[in-house]
């Protein structure tokens, strides 16, 4: 496979994200009965369907522009806080400089970066808080760690997927500290957060869905 | 328990019940844009918009408040979910009238977020928006940020609306609203626990025989969960708490507030306020002005709010101001 990813990649990996959310809605809305409202997996079945809107063929080529429209459309999904943070997310991601060149491993990691800047500018979560971040930082530490050690673009996504996943496993042990979750404080314990588990679904997704544009398995 | 709701489809309930709110109050309110509730009559050129939003499913609060001397704009979320920073920043687009706009945020982590994304926005296009904050349930401990806004909504909309109604200036209408909001102080409890009218499951779980002050929290206040007490039990626990938290002096006033959460009966809520009254009168505070009634609900939840406001002689005087809100009417 070349060094770089285009913007067609880029809507086949919101694709295979859209596919792992659609495969898993259930499990998330389950989750989130046990410390929420059991609203998540429908909140997050509107938001993927707003990302691939976005990328759709005949859509925007400028992968800036569909970020920037991708962000502003999932914040539109009215699904609480996470609808919020995922749309700041994507729509961080097209302040990236990067979004211009030609995507390498490198350019990946910062554009993915600028989208958890942007989160981390409207939340104190911290990994360890149980939420989102507790998948997202370790993700977006896998593409750097990737970008450092020379792996191509499919085997950044892939080891980023398998960072998210064990950020979101690791939620199971931790106690609320933020959102609406923190006031049951230990009863969260035993349940992993449904965020850092959607977190993990995305990035799984985005492995698989840039893996079979490319004939590679990106099973995590 | 089996939900027993007279709801249609359920991912229906929120436009279904915004349908029928503007439809049984066409003089006072109307959907615009993307499902906003707005005045029928605009407010005058030259006067400050207030904006504020939140989750559904609270009714009448918070879009019942939108009339003259309230709100000009409430953004209606899903079921118990803020709505997202694009129709909030629609709102506030809608509401400028060429004075500003004060938005009101009740402190709830996914409110705060679509508020704080959405200024940003604001900030970029150039509006003029001040938002200020309401967090003045005292079980979330001594730290504000963990104190959540409920039913201080109320006299925050009241006397901020007042003050924009009059003409004031945005920096005026925001400091009014900051110094209602810095005197109040709310404490919730709960009796039963209401359904999730989307997923028909329970909220939280509460023993038949027990409450829980501060409810849905972690016994930060102290208090949490206990077999349930009398009416007279209850209003003297909560309202020492209160008292104790605002540090309430001998010959203040006091605005009182008994906001029923849905279950809990009109019956109840003024046996509570008689009780409440009776203390204030025993400690010498004197109490300036009273309102039972269900401002904001959750559903088929029993229990209630009990908020205490120190009022001054301008807040009380724009607390009396007129208004003309669908469930918030002064002549």
């Amino acid at each position: 496979m070349s060094g770089t990813i285009t913007r067609d990649d880029f809507a086949r990996m919101i694709a295979g994200a859209a596919a792992s959310i659609r495969a898993q809605h259930n499990l998330l809305s389950e989750l989130d009965c046990a410390t929420g409202d059991g609203d998540h997996g429908s909140t997050m079945l509107r938001a993927v369907e707003r990302l691939e809107r976005s990328f759709a063929p005949g859509g925007p080529e400028d992968l800036k522009v569909c970020l920037r429209e991708a962000g502003w459309s999932v914040l539109g999904v009215d699904g609480g806080a996470s609808s919020s943070l995922l749309g700041t997310f994507f729509g961080g991601m097209a302040d990236a400089p990067a979004c211009n060149e030609p995507i390498g491993t490198a350019a990946l990691a910062e554009i993915f970066e600028a989208g958890l800047k942007a989160v981390q500018k409207q939340t104190k979560a911290q990994p360890g808080d149980k939420t989102m971040m507790d998948a997202l930082v370790p993700a977006v530490q896998a593409l750097h760690a990737a970008a450092d050690a020379g792996k191509s673009v499919m085997e950044a996504l892939h080891d980023a997927a398998k960072a998210a996943r064990a950020g979101a496993e690791a939620t199971r042990e931790f106690t609320a500290r933020h959102g609406r979750a923190k006031f049951l404080g230990e009863k969260t314990r035993g349940h992993p957060d449904p965020g850092a588990v959607s977190t993990s679904l995305l990035f799984e997704g985005f492995s698989n869905g840039l893996g079979e544009s490319k004939g590679e398995s990106g099973n995590a | 328990m089996k939900m027993k709701k007279f709801i249609n489809k359920p991912e229906n309930i929120v436009p279904e019940l915004l349908e029928g709110f503007a439809l049984s109050h066409p003089d006072q309110i109307r959907l615009v844009g993307s499902n906003l509730v707005a005045r029928a009559v605009p407010k005058a050129k030259g006067k400050v918009g207030v904006v504020t939003l939140g989750g559904s499913g609270h009714e009448p609060g918070l879009s019942g408040f939108v009339g003259e001397g309230m709100l000009d704009v409430s953004v209606p979320g899903e079921i118990f979910a803020a709505p997202g920073a694009p129709r909030c920043l629609e709102a506030i687009r809608l509401a400028q009238y060429g004075a500003g706009v004060l938005f009101i945020v009740l402190n709830h982590a996914g409110d705060v977020l679509s508020a704080n994304i959405t200024m940003d926005m604001a900030k970029r296009e150039g509006l003029n928006v001040k938002m200020t904050l309401t967090h003045e349930d005292i079980s979330g401990g001594s730290n504000p940020e963990d104190r959540r806004g409920l039913v201080g909504f109320l006299p925050v909309y009241k006397v901020s609306g007042a003050a924009a109604e009059e003409g004031r200036s945005l920096d005026a209408c925001w400091e009014i609203a900051e110094r209602m909001g810095r005197n109040m102080r709310t404490l919730a409890v709960a009796a039963q626990t209401a359904t999730h009218p989307s997923t028909g499951q329970p909220i939280f779980e509460l023993g038949d025989d027990e409450m829980e002050i501060g409810m849905g929290q972690h016994g930060e206040a102290g208090t949490g969960r206990m077999k349930l007490k009398t009416a007279d039990e209850t209003a003297e626990i909560m309202l020492q708490m209160l008292l104790d938290d605002l540090e309430a002096k001998p010959g203040e006033e006091l605005l009182v507030i008994v906001n029923g959460a849905g279950a809990t009966t009109m019956m109840e809520l003024f046996i509570l306020f008689r009780r409440v009254s009776q203390i204030l009168k025993a400690k010498g505070i004197k109490l300036a002005r009273g309102k039972v009634g269900e401002f904001i609900t959750t559903q088929e939840q029993a229990g209630f709010q009990l908020m205490i406001a120190r009022m001054d002689a301008e807040l009380l005087r724009l607390w009396d101001a007129p208004s003309n809100s669908p469930y918030f009417v002064v002549r």
